[in-house]
């Protein structure tokens, strides 16, 4: 399997094939390359539907993640006994939502689709971002997560915990 | 059960008979359209015409289904030979009504325009679109009048080396699959096949070698679409593609509506 992208927006075109290779690098990085992952890019009307649903918040976001094995432990990869338990789970990339913050910051979209995937990508193995305690653990996560992806592609991408509120 | 996404595509293609790690599910489903088959429906026909026909009675007695009195409608003649019923009056009355409910449906008159530069043009039931961008040129052809979400076909051309045309057989899954279970997301449209075919022939070689998506690579799924992404044909174009399918749908059921009052009227 792998990762499974879908795009289901028309507001934001992006390169689907360089997203796939960035999450891939991503995968590899966290010792996950067997574990399927679902990535779905969505505009900024599916995304907020999707934060009012399941976390009764009714705005747009960047990023959202469903993971599949909910009581991991963070650090702790899954021990999958069955073939449909080799997931990690989904991730909502809120692409128009992060094409907005980009023009504002005047960064590049595919790096932050990069940055923001990794953070989902903690988020499904367990690390949460809610105490202080929790925080500094996701965000060590992050760099050590980056800091291997600037080392393998020669960039200089920084984790999305740094400035995040608690958000998503 | 949003989580179950990439679940619901392993299943789906653990289900089929592809195996491979590298399998790419798209949805199977496509529309058909059910022709009764000639085995069933020829006998039926060929007694009918037996029956009628004299030769075919060889004892000398003619059935009298087809010469027998027929209940002949109550009739109104506008000289032109033809018939007309009390029923094909009400028919055209029905009609009339039916186009003018249609044409306050209808929101324009004029097609919704395509952005990209694209140029229409109309050959019976076919449409293209064609635009030509640094020396290739693209062409998208589909069928308004099957459905408003209609499969369409890119064809790219290099106009330097035009002895080959990489073709893209495309469609909308979301429209093939029944809604209500699951909550599977599929992309606005997707590629189904991919292959060369001769540049400017319109009879495609079956035999050339076509690559199924079905068990695709997805890397290479991805630069595929990228590719037709580079060439105009993205998520917004599918969009709009079926935007202009569904007027020119409607455009041409109004005007069969009104071609059948016309006829039945004898206009």
């Amino acid at each position: 399997m792998g990762v499974v992208l879908r795009n289901l927006q028309k507001v934001v075109p992006f390169r689907r094939a360089r997203l796939r290779r960035d999450v891939d690098t991503l995968r590899l990085i966290l010792g996950v390359q067997k574990l399927d992952l679902g990535l779905i890019c969505v505009d900024n009307r599916r995304i907020q539907q999707i934060n009012n649903t399941y976390r009764k918040r009714n705005t747009p976001t960047d990023v959202l993640s469903f993971p599949f094995h909910e009581e991991l432990r963070p650090g702790k990869l899954p021990c999958p006994l069955h073939r449909d338990e080799l997931n990690l789970g989904d991730i909502f990339l809120g692409v128009e939502f992060l094409m907005k913050q980009c023009q504002e910051d005047s960064t590049d979209l595919h790096s932050t689709l990069t940055v923001v995937t990794a953070h989902g990508i903690c988020h499904l193995l367990g690390y949460r971002h809610e105490t202080d305690e929790e925080w500094s653990e996701m965000f060590q996560r992050e760099s050590y997560i980056l800091g291997e992806y600037n080392r393998l592609t020669g960039q200089h991408l920084e984790p999305l915990t740094k400035r995040c509120s608690q958000d998503s | 059960m949003l989580k179950s996404l990439s679940r619901a595509v392993g299943t789906a293609v653990r289900l089929s008979t592809v195996t491979t790690s590298t399998a790419r599910a798209v949805p199977l489903s496509r529309p058909t359209l059910c022709a009764p088959s000639p085995a069933t429906s020829r006998p039926f026909t060929r007694s009918l015409w037996l029956m009628s026909n004299n030769n075919g009675a060889s004892s000398g007695y003619r059935p009298k289904l087809f010469s027998s009195r027929v209940l002949r409608p109550s009739s109104v003649s506008c000289g032109c030979g033809a018939l007309h019923t009390e029923g094909d009056k009400a028919f055209g009355e029905f009609l009339s009504d039916e186009i003018k409910e249609e044409r306050k449906i209808q929101k324009t008159k004029s097609l919704p325009k395509m952005s990209g530069g694209w140029t229409l043009e109309t050959n019976g039931a076919e449409v293209k679109l064609v635009r030509s961008v640094s020396g290739e040129k693209i062409m998208v052809t589909f069928n308004p009048d099957i459905v408003s979400a209609p499969n369409f076909v890119v064809e790219v051309t290099k106009q330097e080396a035009a002895k080959h045309s990489l073709v893209f057989d495309c469609h909308f899954p979301e429209d093939e699959i029944g809604h209500g279970e699951g909550e599977e997301e599929s992309d606005i449209f997707a590629i189904r096949e991919v292959s060369f075919q001769p540049e400017g022939d319109s009879d495609w070689k079956e035999t050339s070698y076509t690559l199924n998506t079905d068990s695709l690579d997805w890397a290479l799924y991805d630069h595929f679409m990228d590719f037709l992404a580079d060439r105009g044909v993205d998520n917004a174009f599918a969009d709009d593609l079926r935007e202009l399918s569904t007027a020119m749908e409607h455009q041409e059921y109004i005007k069969f509506l009104e071609d059948l009052g016309s006829f039945v009227h004898c206009k």
